[in-house]
Parts: structure tokens; C-alpha cells; sequence
């Protein structure tokens, strides 16, 4: 179809824009390769195919926005026939006679008979009408309905060139490409049709009515058609659009390690040195992330479902996990095709995110869970607060207040060690001291839960339905320390290195057969942080230890508890990050208590606020509290499902007993709603009988 | 400029206080540093990163157990460590300030900077005592210092929210109340490398105190009832408030 001139001059575009395409994927190669080490990824082969079926089946954007999702498949498949579609081009321009229209067939090709090429004609023809129908949505969608979804808030530290419309820009560019790029390739399959209409292909055959056929028509459409291809192609390598490719191999690379447990503070291969004599862990500067979290800002295209689902940006803190990634980008941007190498010297908390917004994060967990390309933003927070903690940054009162606590009490609450068994001492029957005389469950318990006054007589609870049903353990008193779930999180490795020192010794001494913990966050950190440290034990939650006391009888339901409606908020270390949603559950469903489910549950539960260490903050933010929201959203619940019955919130986390008794009193639904942890409602179903006292607190709780 | 900071180690009240005998039994109670001591620490960093100079932490071993807080204080800023190892854990504040003050006799030093009084006496002797040993000027309840050559300017707290500054010419000894910013965070991975590869000078108690005081009695606070709580309107609480006010003959 081409003449000479015409097939040389487009080889030498070729040529050109695949040049440049190479620069561009070898800029972000060498950035990522930049980055520090990263945990083996084990089996690349196998996780990459993974992935891949994944992708295909679009399964992980679907966790959210499902119509939105739906339209992207649009794009998606749209964009995978188009690059068989623009091979298919170039060959019809580059061998005289091939054309594809009316099933035409080439001496060139014989195993293409006209069957596979009309099925072939049939799908490039639908699929350019999904991809102009999909790509319109999205374009209407920024532009026009300008989606809140798609925006960043104020208090957001963004990237200059971001701020000023970056992502618009890019936007605009991709999306008009695709318009033209499709458009002019439509109309090159109109212009074919010399002999009327092609049934397999319906679009092209519809323009073909309008506009004719037309051999010049041809060779334009073509040119504009593949013009656009070879500018876009190095274009997409320096846009968020490297999404694309890097999406799916992201993916691919994803954490394969549990996710209670975080990557070293101190990435494999990094030394002391003369001016730092300790390993610098965490990141000060973009390349002290893993190249993993480097890649992450490639993979990322801002369809922030992340930000949706953060609870501190909720909150209307400044913190917005995918504004991470995107600063992230535009930084090696900016010092690869741009003209400020030197912002990389910068740290990062004054280019990618404000120390105010690492500091809020609650590590919930939901921005990893949630995003599509396996990018784990969480994760660079964590390291930078690693690195602001170890050079000695301002850190807030109240979290300095109770490291400095954890390091001399082993507790965050300024209380002494020998006070932590004083509730065990309370009770009408002794608890066994696990550090010196044998136990099959040993219970770790936690500072919360040992001496909070709040939730100390749901602790007693605890022992007591233990008790009852004849299970077997004890405590290790003044010998257990916190287990360093929250000091790992707000970056002081050092100081969960000495708390796990601590508990591993007393774990040493004591003798036991499992561990059973009433707080989640000690529970994934034993769980999953320990065996690293030489900790390999046998770690459960206390729902899953009472549903085997219920199955073996030791415990039986002698009230159901029809009276009560309920709803159970999913604590995120329990939930997201264990994957422990049925216990709670079938706790509930045994009781016979009425039970609704809130909207967000399970792996989409919405934290409390507390976790990360915000719960030791001192100053308070403004605005709604994640934990208020959550107690309007199961009054709301309740309000879909009316009875006359009492409502009751329900927690398995004494930081959750804590959180959102107290988002009740501020939200002024005392009266209304009451927080409960999930003991209470056993103790009430088995008929616990407590004494008087006892009684008195728990329900004033 | 040679920055000295007396500190001192005391029983924990994070725990119920034991008592044995007419004391505290000290077998059984954990020690920590003095909390005003974290501010003069801090504050001696402080003067230290604007002038320049060395911070040395001296303070009486009273368990043996100090070298802990030590470690902390060098891995805050501090440069130099001293013990007295003084393993007397009834000694009294006279008793640690002759101790210290001899200690810190032959550092020569520009300032000395003590917590201005510290939980288990709360005698607040400690400073001054040591300025009498040293013959050098105090001042007490400070909440910030900055040196100007010889001269140190500090801001004093008096009651009532009143303050004043003073100009005092060094050497002199200060009583810190409250650091200019608040005690940093010593990260522990810091503390750990410290404790590797610090080294802590130890020096024997020299100098009996002419003043020890003697105990006679210690007992635990006896707890008498508890408050009672007026619950219902604003107005019945102010009824009942009004009542007992009578009943009291006060109103």
C-alpha cells in the first residue's frame, strides 16, 4: 500500500520513537535498580503468570467501583486488540496487496483463512467502539463531572508540576490519542470498503456509508492512525501511564512474605560506616526505598482507591497515599528528563510527603489491600518514620512519651512491671503464673488490656470464661512486655529489637504449648514478626480459641441472646491483615444474637483511628474522627434493619473498647448504642455467673 | 566550655512504693533518672550545639544500675560519663551533693546544671548544696539558659506564672525546671550502640556530709474513702453542692 518514500520515512520515525521509547524504559530501570534491596521475590516466573491471570480477568480492580471498573475494561481489552490491531496495520502497509477487509486473504498468510480474519475484523471493530465509549466516560468523568475521586485535598503536599494539572495533562494526552488514534483507524477500514458494507465489520461499514471509500483516505488515516502510535509510545515511558506495563509486573513482584510482616528497617547489604556507625535504617531519601517501592510509583495511575479508603485522610489529615506515589514519579521525573536532579538530594518528607502526613498514618493496612498493582504505600511511610526516629526528628509528646515508657516499664502507660498481673489477682480463683509452672495456653495479654481500667474488667471476663470451660493457662505477669506490634509501626525498630529481646526471654523461660492473645496487634506481630527473630510459635486469637471451646463442648449456650442487635467491627490486624473474619462471626451467629453486617467489613473494614501508634498521640486533630464516622455507619446499619431491640457495637480489640466507647460519648449516642466487646455477650450466653462487683463494671463499660 | 550535669538516680513510683523498716526497700523498687534531670540534660545539650564544649552526666551509682541512664544521657549528646560509685542506695541529698561536688571539683567546670528537685525528697538541695561545695553562685527553678561568653543569661519561673531574667557570670551552678525545648528522643538502637562502645569513668565517693539526715518513719499515704460523685441536672448537682456547703457551716 505504502509507496518508497513513504515506507522510508516512516521507518525512520520508527526508529526515532523507538529510541526514545528505550531511553525512556532505561530511565526508570535505572531508577528502580537504584533503590535499595528488597526481600527475595521467590518463583518469579510463577507470580508474574499469576499476575498475569489476574490482570486478565481485571480481578483486583474490582474490589471497588464497579462500574468504573467495568468501563476500564473497555480500555483494557481495547488496548490489548489495538496492538495486534497496529501490527496488523503496519504489515497491510508494508505488503503490497494484503488488505484485511471483506475476510481478504494474502498469498503471504495461507493459514489465515477468511474465519479467523473476520473474527479478527469483528473484534478490532467492537473494540474500537469500546475503547472510544470507555475512554469518553473517563474523559467526561475528570473534565466535565470533575470526579472528587480524582482530586487531591488542599493539605495534600504535592509535587509542583502535579499540582499545577500534571495528571490533567497526561490525561488529556492519552485520551485524545486514543480518540484520534482510533477514530483515523476506523475511518482507514471505511475507506477500504470499495464494495459496500463488511458485515464483520459493522462500525467501519457504518462510516463507509457516510463518508465512501477513498484510496488517499486510506494512506491519511493510516498515517495518522500509526503517527500517533509512535508518539505516544516514548510519551507513556515518561507518564503515569507507564501504568500500562508496569502495572502488571508490579503485581507480579508483589509482598510475598505475610502482611503483618514488614520488610527489615535495615534492607539487606547496608553497612555501618565511619558517619554512621549504626546501619541507617528506613529512608531519608528516595533511593533508600527498596527499588520495589520505587517501581510502585511506575505501577501507579492515581485512581486513588487508596485515598478513599485511607482513614486518616478521612480524618482530613494530609496524608493521601496515592499523592505518595505520584510526587515519587514526578521527582525521577524531574531528575531524569527534567532539570532538577538536585530535589533528589532533598528528603523526602519536603518532596513526596509531609512529616505531618507520615505521621498520621494508622497502618491499617487498607491502601496495600485495596490497590490494584500491588503497590504497598504503607510501607515507604514506615520507612521514612524508621529513618526520622533514628535521627533523633521531633516527634509528637504523647508518642515519645510512651517509647520512653515501653523502654524503661516494657508497658506504654507509664505503670510499673509488677503491676501488670494486679487484675489477675483480683479474681476469685488463682491464675497460673506460665514462667513458672506449665500451661497448654499461654495468654499473652497486652497493655491495653492488663491495665486499662476501661477494659480490665472485660480482661477478667476473659479469665474467667477460660476458667469455666477448664482450659488450661496462664499469664506471665510482671515477665511480659508489650509485644512491639505498634513500636515496629511508628519506626523504632530498636526499641521492638529490646521488646522482642524481652518476651522472647520470658517466652524462654515459661512453659507452654500456644499462645492465645486478646489484642489483635499483638497477635500479628507474634504471629508473623517473631519467627524472625527465632519466635516460632503456635499463635491464636481468643475468638478462635472460644469456637473450639463451644465445638468441644467445654463451653454451651444456655441464654440466646434474641434481645440484642449487633454489628462487629473487624479490628484491621485481626482482620486485614490475618484473614481471621469467620470466629467473631460464628461467636455471634452461636449466641443468637440479630446481627448486621456493616458496609464496610471483613477485608474493607475501616480502622478506628488507633493503630500505628496515633492511639499515644498527644495532640488531637480536628475534624471527624475515623471512629465517629464508624459509629454512624453501624447506626445506619441498624436504622436499614429496625427492631426494638438493644443495639450493641461489638470488638474483639481492647484498643477498639477504648476508640469507640469514646467516639459514642463525642458523637452523643450514649443511650443509643453500646460498645461491647465480643466476651461479654459469651459471658452473658453461658450463663457466667460473676460476682456482684464484677457485674457492675463490666456493664457500666 | 566544660558542661557538667549532677544527675540523680531514684526509686521508681511507677510501681506501689515498698516500704522495709523506716525506708523505702530498695531491693524491691526499680530506679530511674530524676525527671527534672531529663530537662537539665537536655538543656545542657542545648548550650552545648550553640556554643560548643562538652557535656559530662556524673551522678552517684546508687544500686549500681546508673550506667543505664548513662548510656541514655551520651546517646542524647552528652560526651562524658562519670559514676560515684557510691552503692549506698539510703543516701540522702547532703550526702550526693558533697560526692558530686568533689567529682565535679576537677572538671573545672563552666557550668554545672542539676535538676532543680527531684521526686523521692523534694528538698530541692541538691544544686544548691553543690554550688556551696564549689563556692559558686545558683539559680534555681530555670526553665531556659543561653551563654554569651562568660557571662549566662537564664530565664527564672517565680509563682504566680511570673518570671525574670538574669544575667549570671560563670562559673555558676543552675537548678533546671524545664529545658528551652523538651527532652529529645533517644532512639534505642542509639542507646544499644552507646552501651557497646562507651566507656563510663568510674570514681570513688571522697567527702563525708556533716548534715545527713536521719529517718525516723515512712509509711504508705493511708487512703480515707473515696470522693462521692452529685450525678443528675445542672441544677440538683448545685442543690446538693449548696447543701453540703451548709451542712459544712461555709455557706
Amino acid at each position: 500500500m505504502l509507496t518508497t518514500i513513504e515506507r522510508i520515512v516512516f521507518v525512520v520515525l520508527a526508529l526515532t520513537s523507538v529510541g526514545f521509547t528505550i531511553h525512556g524504559i532505561k530511565t526508570i530501570v535505572d531508577s528502580v535498580r537504584k533503590g535499595r534491596s528488597a526481600p527475595e521475590v521467590k518463583n518469579i516466573p510463577a507470580s508474574l503468570v499469576k499476575a498475569g491471570i489476574a490482570v486478565l480477568f481485571q480481578r483486583t480492580i474490582f474490589r471497588t467501583r464497579k462500574i468504573l471498573s467495568t468501563i476500564h475494561l473497555g480500555l483494557f481489552f481495547g488496548l490489548i486488540t489495538y496492538a495486534f490491531v497496529n501490527l496488523v496495520d503496519i504489515l497491510e502497509g508494508f505488503i503490497p496487496g494484503f488488505d484485511l477487509v471483506y475476510g481478504g486473504k494474502h498469498p503471504a498468510f495461507p493459514f489465515l483463512n477468511s474465519g479467523i480474519i473476520n473474527t479478527f475484523n469483528l473484534i478490532a471493530d467492537v473494540m474500537s467502539g469500546a475503547l472510544l465509549f470507555s475512554v469518553t466516560v473517563f474523559l467526561v468523568r475528570r473534565f466535565i463531572v470533575k470526579d472528587k475521586q480524582l482530586t487531591y485535598r488542599e493539605n495534600i503536599l504535592l509535587n509542583p508540576k502535579v499540582k499545577a494539572g500534571g495528571q490533567n495533562k497526561d490525561s488529556l494526552i492519552v485520551g485524545t490519542f486514543v480518540i484520534l488514534h482510533v477514530a483515523a483507524r476506523l475511518m482507514g477500514q471505511a475507506f477500504r470498503l470499495t464494495d459496500g458494507a463488511d458485515a464483520f465489520t459493522p462500525i467501519a461499514s457504518f462510516l463507509n456509508g457516510i463518508f465512501g471509500a477513498s484510496q488517499t483516505g486510506v494512506h491519511v488515516a493510516w498515517w495518522v492512525s500509526l503517527c500517533w502510535v509512535l508518539y505516544i509510545l516514548p510519551y507513556i515511558t515518561r507518564s503515569k501511564h507507564t501504568h500500562f506495563t508496569v502495572g502488571p509486573v508490579n503485581l507480579g513482584l508483589a509482598k510475598q512474605n505475610p502482611r503483618g510482616q514488614l520488610d527489615p528497617a535495615v534492607p539487606a547489604g547496608v553497612r555501618a560506616t565511619r558517619t554512621s556507625p549504626i546501619p541507617e535504617p528506613g529512608a531519608k531519601f528516595l533511593h533508600d526505598l527498596s527499588w520495589k517501592r520505587i517501581l510502585d510509583s511506575y505501577a501507579c495511575v492515581q485512581c486513588n482507591r487508596c485515598q478513599e479508603v485511607c482513614p486518616a485522610n478521612f480524618y482530613g489529615r494530609p496524608l493521601s497515599p496515592s499523592a505518595l506515589e505520584v510526587n515519587k514519579r514526578y521527582l525521577i521525573k524531574e531528575a531524569t528528563f527534567g532539570s532538577h536532579p538536585e530535589r533528589l538530594l532533598l528528603p523526602l518528607t519536603e518532596t513526596v510527603i509531609s512529616a505531618e502526613a507520615v505521621w498520621a498514618c494508622t497502618t491499617c493496612h487498607a491502601c496495600v489491600s485495596i490497590c490494584p498493582v500491588g503497590n504497598e504505600p504503607m510501607a515507604d511511610i514506615i520507612d521514612i518514620r524508621r529513618r526520622l526516629i533514628i535521627d533523633g526528628a521531633e516527634i509528637d509528646s504523647g508518642v515519645q512519651n510512651a517509647l520512653q515508657s515501653l523502654a524503661t516499664n516494657g508497658n506504654w502507660m507509664n505503670k510499673g512491671k509488677r503491676l501488670r498481673g494486679r487484675w489477675a489477682k483480683e479474681l476469685e480463683f488463682p491464675v497460673k503464673n506460665a514462667s513458672e509452672e506449665q500451661v497448654d495456653y499461654l495468654w499473652f495479654v497486652g497493655d491495653t488490656a492488663s491495665f486499662d481500667e476501661r477494659v480490665v474488667p472485660n480482661t477478667k471476663i476473659v479469665a474467667r470464661i477460660f476458667n469455666e470451660a477448664g482450659l488450661d493457662f496462664g499469664i506471665m505477669y510482671q515477665n511480659e512486655s508489650n509485644a512491639g506490634n505498634d513500636v515496629r509501626r511508628v519506626g523504632e525498630e530498636g526499641l521492638f529489637e529490646q521488646l522482642v529481646e524481652q518476651n522472647m526471654g520470658a517466652f524462654g523461660k515459661a512453659q507452654f504449648k500456644k499462645i492465645v492473645t486478646t489484642d489483635p496487634h499483638s497477635f500479628n506481630t507474634l504471629k508473623n514478626e517473631y519467627p524472625q527473630f527465632g519466635g516460632k510459635f503456635d499463635v491464636t486469637h481468643y475468638t478462635s480459641v472460644l469456637v473450639k471451646l463451644f465445638d468441644e463442648g467445654k463451653l454451651t449456650v444456655k441464654n440466646k441472646l434474641s434481645n440484642y442487635q449487633v454489628t462487629f467491627h473487624d479490628p484491621c490486624y485481626l482482620g486485614r491483615y490475618n484473614g481471621e473474619f469467620t470466629a467473631p462471626r460464628k461467636l455471634l451467629e452461636m449466641v443468637g444474637v440479630k446481627f448486621n453486617e456493616m458496609p464496610r467489613n471483613c477485608e474493607t473494614s475501616f480502622c478506628c483511628g488507633a493503630g500505628g501508634g496515633q492511639i499515644w498521640n498527644g495532640k488531637v486533630a480536628p475534624g471527624e474522627r475515623p471512629a465517629e464516622n464508624r459509629i454512624k455507619e453501624a447506626l445506619t446499619t441498624f436504622d436499614k434493619n429496625p427492631s426494638d431491640k438493644k443495639l450493641l457495637f461489638i470488638v474483639t480489640c481492647p484498643k477498639d473498647m477504648i476508640m469507640y466507647s469514646d467516639a459514642v460519648k463525642t458523637t452523643g449516642k450514649e443511650g443509643k448504642i453500646e460498645v461491647r466487646d465480643l466476651i461479654q455477650l459469651i459471658a452473658e450466653a453461658v450463663g457466667l455467673e460473676m460476682p456482684l462487683e464484677a457485674e457492675a463494671v463490666a456493664s457500666a463499660a | 566550655m566544660n558542661i557538667v550535669v549532677a544527675i540523680k538516680h531514684i526509686p521508681s513510683i511507677a510501681d506501689d512504693l515498698p516500704v522495709k523498716g523506716n525506708n523505702v526497700d530498695f531491693d524491691s523498687v526499680d530506679f530511674v533518672l530524676n525527671e527534672f534531670d531529663e530537662q537539665s540534660i537536655e538543656q545542657a545539650v542545648l548550650v552545648k550545639e550553640a556554643t560548643g564544649g562538652t557535656v559530662t552526666v556524673v551522678g552517684v551509682d546508687m544500686i549500681g544500675e546508673l550506667d543505664g541512664v548513662l548510656h541514655l544521657a551520651l546517646a542524647k549528646g552528652a560526651d562524658k560519663a562519670v559514676k560515684i560509685t557510691g552503692d549506698d542506695p539510703a543516701a540522702d541529698s547532703h550526702q550526693q551533693a558533697k560526692w558530686l561536688a568533689e567529682a565535679i571539683k576537677g572538671m573545672s567546670p563552666n557550668i554545672v546544671f542539676a535538676g532543680v528537685q527531684a521526686s523521692n525528697d523534694l528538698d530541692g538541695q541538691i544544686g544548691p548544696m553543690i554550688a556551696a561545695h564549689l563556692d559558686m553562685p545558683y539559680i534555681g527553678g530555670v526553665s531556659s539558659v543561653e551563654v554569651a561568653g562568660d557571662t549566662a543569661t537564664v530565664n527564672k519561673e517565680f509563682a504566680g506564672g511570673f518570671g525574670a531574667k538574669y544575667a549570671v557570670s560563670l562559673p555558676m551552678v543552675v537548678g533546671v525546671q524545664a529545658s528551652t525545648k523538651p527532652p529529645r528522643y533517644a532512639p534505642i538502637s542509639k542507646v544499644r550502640q552507646v552501651a557497646q562502645t562507651a566507656t563510663i569513668e568510674k570514681v570513688a565517693p571522697s567527702g563525708e556530709s556533716s548534715a545527713r539526715l536521719t529517718m525516723k518513719k515512712m509509711a504508705p499515704p493511708v487512703v480515707t474513702g473515696h470522693a462521692e460523685m452529685f450525678t443528675g441536672s445542672s441544677k440538683e448537682v448545685a442543690a446538693k453542692i449548696v447543701d453540703l456547703l451548709k451542712s459544712k457551716g461555709l455557706a
